[in-house]
């Protein structure tokens, strides 16, 4: 099989700069997928909000307050300058900041009309959130102020502390999957832009050094025909894609996931093995179309961000908007990501579920024919017209 | 004669179509791609009122107090939740397809279902916290004072007050997303440094052929490098100004309304970026291949630390290392863009702009002391 032979001996040439890709795109998947993965509780938790808390008086009432709120919020420290405060909303490290106005308590006290300041960012879930523990205290301690005349300070606060210990109770009825799938599903999302990316970079150089003028001509004399030579060269293709998978997927199976090993994790595998299919082949049709070497990275980083953006792998599907994500349904991207989450969501195996993701397996896998049949013309074409 | 190189210099700028691609169309798809995943971004924080449901039953239709403030609070323009009543096998089902938040039954005690541990269904369990809340209150001022029902306790209770005043902390509203956009200028800024690498390149008789034939022509070199530059400044900018564009009027994105300095800090922007890729290109004396890779490695790094990737990077660099922040150009830039956006005052877009322009005059002093007087007496 000297073709064959030949490509593996580019590999073997090109393979110092080919393991610089492997290296800094796992670190990045790895990045990324740690990075994003929220370890979400597996109960019925409070959740909170991070608020700055600005008192420009103290008193037992803002204390008891303050402590109240606890339950809903997370207290930032913030120094009390108008720009480290805008600066902290604007990154969101605080979504609200409330300020005691001087004066508060008294004017509480003795029945007076007084606001609380915040600063929010315009109409956020958070900021509707805490609003409702504010005005539940302040009116319950309005109530006490009218209407239990002359109570203190430090009996209010006592009194709403044993009133205001209520608590709903929660059922769950079926709780989503857990961290360790959410660790799995945004790495193996993330393998879409990395196992994507050294593909085609490294498929296409290797392309680029076959479809060298002299050399495609050297070949051509040879007693081997087309048929054989490009049979070959797929199998050598396909054992380059295969490496790859083995080495993106392994690595990170062993360091990240090494206690996930139930049954998601073999759709997971299956659904990366068909999108590196597809991958291999896109990798192919660009190694046949290009025709220089420095505008390897450029289509590269086109073809492998443009979907990656759009298709939900760098932001969640969720947040996308329809159109979007209507244009990214024309990339195999959008459906491998489609069949990652649901197989990451997929608490029992039942048919309806595997039908669904059996169906996303058959597009990745349309698209993956679809190119390499448009990139076999093409070769085809340009071998006729290099003669 | 200071024409003619200007403008055969530009010929070869332009048509260098990879140098274009990198400093022009990149930044540009770049940018359509931020846009097009991020522009639901904010409304993703917006508060939108919540799917519930609730058990119609004869425990709920018994509890008129509660009918009535459930009822109340999920009318109106300021909405809390979307109601819907249900029995409790639909109610399962919505809760199941994701059609609801969760759903509340009402028997002896007031209780929710949910699926999940989120934002939304806190709200939900706050509201009826609250309702529940407000009646112990209730019952407890009652007990110590039976006479304030006559003193108009209902009444009190029935007006809510609102105690939260929303008060803006400056003109502009903290989105998010701009910081994104923001990097992506300063990114294209620092991309720059392509030009100002081939300008050092093509000045230096050793390196490049084309160099050799310039440096042959009775020109002083000085002004040779000035005139070209000039015509990769002027590319480069007009570059940025179509970057800036694309974005404003394309993608609507805010730049505030000091749009005088805004173009001011591109233009330090493209200066900073082609200085910096003849200060690289000017230290590196040979290999194209590290020159590139360090000026990818420093505006790539630089963008990731401004926030480019993951926007909160910034916030955290600041906060931790402010040093880095402002010993990072990328960063540098970004943080002009947010402070023209963001802030009423000027102090820390000057601040920005005094560094930026420290850092201009450091690789533009470094460079010319490198390539001055440099004689070949064989190539």
């Amino acid at each position: 099989m000297p073709v064959f032979k030949l490509y593996m001996k580019v590999i073997k040439k090109n393979l110092p700069s080919m393991m610089i890709y492997v290296v800094v795109f796992l670190g990045m998947a790895m990045l990324f997928a740690a990075n994003s993965s929220k370890s979400q509780p597996k109960s019925f938790s409070p959740q909170k909000t991070n608020v700055a808390f600005i008192s420009e008086e103290s008193s037992p009432l803002i204390d008891g307050f303050k402590q109240e709120l606890s339950k809903n919020a997370n207290y930032v420290n913030i120094p009390d300058e108008t720009e480290k405060l805008q600066d902290a909303l604007f990154f969101r490290n605080v979504t609200l900041i409330i300020r005691i106005p001087n004066g508060f308590t008294k004017s509480f006290m003795s029945g007076g009309d007084v606001q609380i300041q915040k600063t929010v960012v315009p109409n956020s879930v958070s900021n509707a959130y805490v609003d409702i523990s504010i005005n539940q205290y302040l009116n319950a301690a309005r109530l006490y102020v009218k209407n239990i005349k002359g109570i203190t300070q430090e009996d209010l606060v006592a009194r709403l502390k044993t009133d205001l210990a209520v608590d709903t109770p929660v059922s769950l009825q079926n709780m989503q999957a857990d961290t360790e799938n959410d660790f799995t599903k945004n790495y193996f999302n993330y393998l879409s832009y990395a196992l994507f990316s050294v593909l085609i970079l490294g498929i296409s150089v290797i392309m680029l050094t076959f479809n060298e003028k002299d050399l495609s001509r050297r070949n051509f004399c040879s007693p081997v025909s087309a048929s054989r030579v490009n049979l070959q060269f797929i199998l050598a293709n396909l054992v380059f894609t295969f490496s790859c998978w083995v080495i993106m997927v392994g690595v990170g199976i062993i360091i990240g996931m090494g206690n996930s090993l139930n049954g998601n994790l073999a759709f997971f595998l299956l659904n990366s093995i068909i999108f590196t299919l597809c991958a291999s082949s896109v990798s192919f049709l660009i190694g046949n179309l290009l025709k220089n070497r420095r505008a390897i990275s450029a289509v590269c980083n086109v073809v492998t961000l443009g979907p990656c953006f759009i298709s939900g792998v760098f932001v969640p599907q969720e947040l996308l908007s329809d159109t979007v994500l209507k244009i990214a349904s024309f990339t195999p991207t959008y459906w491998y990501v489609k069949a990652n989450n649901q197989i990451a969501s997929m608490t029992n195996i039942s048919t309806s579920n595997l039908q669904q993701i059996f169906y996303y397996f058959l597009i990745e896998f349309g698209f993956a024919l679809a190119f390499f049949a448009v990139s076999l013309a093409i070769g085809k074409k340009k071998r006729m017209s290099s003669n | 004669m200071s024409a003619h190189i200007f403008t055969t210099r530009l010929k070869c700028l332009l048509r260098d179509r990879q140098t274009i691609f990198w400093t022009l169309m990149f930044p540009l798809i770049l940018g359509t791609f931020f846009n097009l995943s991020l522009s639901n971004l904010n409304k993703s924080e917006t508060f939108q009122p919540i799917d519930i449901a609730v058990i119609n039953d004869a425990g709920y239709q018994q509890n008129n107090d509660f009918k009535s403030v459930l009822e109340n609070i999920s009318t109106g323009s300021d909405q809390l939740f979307n109601l819907t009543a249900a029995s409790k096998q639909d109610a399962d089902k919505l809760l199941n397809d994701g059609k609801i938040k969760g759903y509340i039954t009402v028997g002896a005690d007031i209780g929710m279902t949910v699926n999940d541990s989120g934002l939304s269904q806190n709200i939900i369990k706050s509201f009826l916290d609250s309702y529940q809340k407000t009646s112990s209150v209730t019952k407890s001022i009652i007990t110590q004072d039976p006479s304030s029902l006559q003193k108009g306790l209902l009444d009190d209770l029935k007006s809510q007050k609102e105690y939260t005043l929303e008060v803006s902390g400056n003109s502009a509203a903290p989105n998010t997303v701009l910081n994104y956009f923001y990097s992506l200028i300063a990114m294209a800024c620092l991309y720059g440094g392509f030009f100002g690498m081939k300008e050092v390149t093509d000045i230096q008789a050793n390196i490049s052929q084309r160099a050799a034939r310039v440096n042959i022509a009775p020109v002083h070199k000085l002004k040779m490098f000035l005139v070209s530059m000039s015509a990769s400044l002027l590319v480069h900018f007009i570059e940025l100004l179509i970057l800036l564009a694309y974005l404003r009027f394309g993608f609507n994105v805010d730049f505030g309304a000091k749009t005088g300095y805004v173009l001011l800090t591109t233009f330090v922007g493209s200066v900073i970026g082609i200085s910096f890729g003849a200060f690289v290109s000017a230290l590196v004396p040979k290999g194209e291949g590290i020159k590139v890779a360090i000026m990818l490695a420093v505006s790539m790094t630089g963008s990731f630390l401004a926030g480019m990737m993951y926007q909160d990077i910034k916030y955290i660099v600041a906060q931790n290392v402010p040093v880095l922040s402002y010993l990072n150009p990328v960063n540098l830039l970004t943080d002009a863009f947010y402070s023209l956006y963001y802030y009423d005052t000027f102090t820390r877009y000057a601040l920005n702009m005094g560094i930026l322009s420290a850092f201009i005059l450091v690789f533009c002093t470094v460079s010319y002391l490198i390539i001055r007087r440099q004689k070949y007496a064989s190539i």
